[in-house]
């Protein structure tokens, strides 16, 4: 197989940490409301078999394994991307559409977190032997960068428009928002040393990784487990009056907007 | 190390200082936020002088619904407090956003009109912010008649409409809501 003692340690708790928590999103009745979250630790469960499979019949260091690796890396980037799609809807489509001052702001989000990640993937010139190498290096620390930039985007626009989060919504954008964070960092660190002689810069960060890995899921697992909090009962008259007041409060605006000064 | 690597490293550690600073500083907000009670959040309202936001919204539009616009820039602006008391207005819309946040948050049945009333003050938030830009190129004269009338005479209304809504229902603290707003 090719991994040392503390290497399969890590590997076999990474792997029971992502079936607890897939376990803890099925019996809480999580996925409904967390579909996309559930498919990628479904697919973590999946990839981590797969990846174990070649690596007892090759090597880790085989050819079949590392086209494995990368592909799947790829599909996990993809996944990652629904998931925060996810989120963001149940963030910024309160009512079932998208709010209309939020946006433009999340046009401009993207675009900007596109421009700094690509960016800095064009800065970053990682020693490798082969273009691929760089290339592979480069897209990874685009994608940290990407989703550094958009969970920490979406937090912020949240906050200033007023936009609450769901309880189990906002755990799971925390625990991706980190991870991004320190990913920048390891991936920026993986794109400084290269792949050089021994690769033994790649290796700690892999360590790493897979310990900040395993800290996300017991996070999730634990704020996943908990209920939350429950929402308060609003009298049925006060409701009434809130409608109201909207309506009233509606028909003003139609009529400042229209105004003219002549 | 070349130079190149030396500007990806920096430039790298600095994103990475400001996301994670970012980060930190709307975290405290929005906890700060989320776990405020009905009460202190109506606490953080600044006091206004109502009898003037309620001449300015009415020179605009009365009761009737007819416009006057009888009142010149200048007495709009030293009516106001100038931008200090845009920038007091826009306090104030910033806690009626955060009243809605908490309806959306603790009450979801009301979420649709909770939703329409912080877009309401986000939208008096815009007239308050095409002013500071008005301000920083020097077209304020031209401007603010126009998007601070506006902004006063949406605040105005929504204020009285919320003040309205407290009495139907007994609000204790209307009193010191009233002085408030």
């Amino acid at each position: 197989m090719g991994l040392s003692g503390v290497r399969q340690f890590l590997w076999a708790a990474s792997f029971s940490s992502t079936c607890v928590l897939l376990a803890v999103l099925l019996l809480r009745r999580r996925a409904a409301s967390l579909s996309a979250f559930t498919f990628l630790i479904a697919f973590y469960v999946a990839k981590t078999l797969v990846l174990f499979s070649l690596a007892i019949h090759f090597s880790i260091r085989s050819r079949p394994y590392a086209l494995t690796y990368w592909s799947l890396s790829y599909v996990d980037d993809a996944i990652q991307f629904a998931v925060f799609y996810e989120l963001v809807k149940q963030v910024f489509c309160p009512t079932g559409v998208w709010a209309r001052d939020t946006r433009r702001a999340f046009q401009w989000l993207v675009a900007a977190s596109i421009l700094l990640a690509l960016g800095l993937a064009m800065l970053a010139s990682p020693p490798t032997a082969r273009w691929y190498e760089t290339y592979l290096l480069r897209s990874n620390f685009f994608v940290s960068v990407l989703e550094s930039g958009l969970f920490v985007g979406i937090m912020v626009l949240s906050s200033t428009v007023g936009l609450p989060w769901k309880t189990h919504a906002a755990r799971v954008a925390q625990g991706f928002g980190a991870c991004a964070l320190t990913s920048m960092v390891l991936e920026g660190t993986r794109n400084y040393f290269g792949l050089g002689p021994g690769q033994r810069a790649y290796g700690v960060v892999a360590y790493i990784e897979t310990v900040i890995y395993i800290g996300c899921m017991g996070f999730w697992i634990v704020s996943l487990w908990q209920e939350a909090p429950a929402p308060r009962e609003l009298p049925d008259a006060m409701l009434m009056q809130i409608y109201t007041l909207q309506r009233r409060v509606e028909n003003d605006l139609v009529r400042i907007r229209n105004w003219r000064r002549s | 190390m070349n130079l190149r690597s030396l500007l990806f490293v920096v430039l790298v550690g600095l994103v990475f200082a400001g996301l994670t600073g970012v980060v930190f500083r709307y975290a405290l907000r929005t906890r700060r936020s989320s776990q405020a009670t009905w009460e202190e959040i109506l606490g953080r309202l600044a006091h206004l002088d109502r009898e003037k936001i309620a001449a300015i919204a009415l020179d605009a539009i009365d009761d009737s619904g007819r416009q006057n616009f009888m009142l010149e820039p200048d007495a709009i602006w030293s009516m106001l407090g100038g931008m200090e008391g845009m920038e007091l207005l826009e306090k104030n819309c910033q806690v009626l956003i955060e009243l809605a946040t908490y309806v959306q948050r603790w009450h979801p049945e009301a979420l649709v009109v909770a939703e329409q009333l912080r877009l309401n003050a986000r939208e008096i938030e815009w007239h308050i912010g095409r002013l500071k830009g008005a301000t920083s190129t020097g077209n304020l004269q031209s401007a603010f008649a126009d998007y601070a009338q506006r902004a006063v005479a949406t605040y105005y209304l929504m204020t009285r409409h919320v003040l309205e809504l407290y009495e139907q229902v007994s609000f204790p603290e209307l009193a010191q809501l009233k002085q408030a707003i």
